[in-house]
């Protein structure tokens, strides 16, 4: 394992960890739109622009999505363990 | 004739035409951020009912122009025709700007009502249409009421005193 950064931090394993993150971010993404579409969108579309009330529902939904995940990323890191 | 394969075609619906009789159908391209921009104009409630109110208001003046011009006919002896024209076209303006100021009124109020409510409710509804419908006949209705009472009052006491 040479390590010729000087941060100490190996380039294999910025890398590794990078392309966990973009797993993770892409994950995230992948999930809440899923969600939020289910959960907003009619499932019989009559038109194609989202309407008002869809909108709405839209921003609500994603930014409950993003506290909650949050809220629980930092449970999980503080802790270790979920307190219950 | 053409194959559609599916994999040799983009993901979202852009086809080769089968028969020169079918329409083509064009790729889907993601809006552009003016696009969206311009979406958003119309998500907001002031602009979506002062739009309304303006059309509401050109709906009441071609309307009362229309109705105006037919409502009292004159008489062909007391005035010249140009001083019939003019009498009728006074008419009618009065007629057209009272009827084009209710008819803003309530397609502001309505538009208002049915775009507060529907965001409220984050649905897309016909609910959110017949409380907008309440709302506007309520307040049309309470408008109308006063000037109601004043005009009964006024000739209710015009009789006691004679």
């Amino acid at each position: 394992m040479a390590a010729n950064n000087p941060t100490g931090v190996d380039k294999e394993q910025a890398f590794g960890m990078a392309e966990t993150e973009m797993e993770y971010r892409v994950e995230l993404f992948n999930r809440l739109a899923q969600t939020c579409f289910n959960k907003c969108v009619d499932k019989r579309y009559k038109e194609s622009e989202l309407n008002m009330g869809e909108n709405s529902c839209i921003d609500r939904c994603v930014s409950k999505y993003w506290q909650v995940n949050s809220m629980i990323g930092q449970l999980l890191s503080a802790g270790g363990r979920p307190p219950m | 004739m053409a194959s559609s394969n599916p994999e040799t075609e983009s993901n979202n619906g852009s086809s080769i035409a089968k028969e020169p009789e079918k329409p083509q159908i064009e790729a889907f391209r993601m809006p552009t951020m003016e696009e969206m921009r311009a979406q958003e104009v119309w998500n907001n409630c002031a602009v979506r009912s002062v739009a309304s109110g303006v059309m509401g208001g050109g709906l009441g003046l071609m309307m009362g122009m229309f109705l105006g011009a037919l409502d009292n006919p004159i008489m062909q002896e007391e005035m010249t025709g140009r001083q019939q024209f003019m009498y009728t076209m006074r008419q009618m303006g009065q007629r057209s700007w009272s009827s084009a100021k209710a008819f803003a009124v309530m397609g502001l109020i309505f538009s208002a009502a049915e775009c507060v409510v529907e965001k409220a409710r984050a649905k897309h509804d016909t609910t959110n249409t017949v409380v907008a419908g309440c709302v506007t006949g309520g307040t049309m209705s309470a408008k109308g009421d006063e000037n109601c009472k004043k005009e009964y009052n006024v000739s209710f006491m015009g009789q006691d005193e004679v």
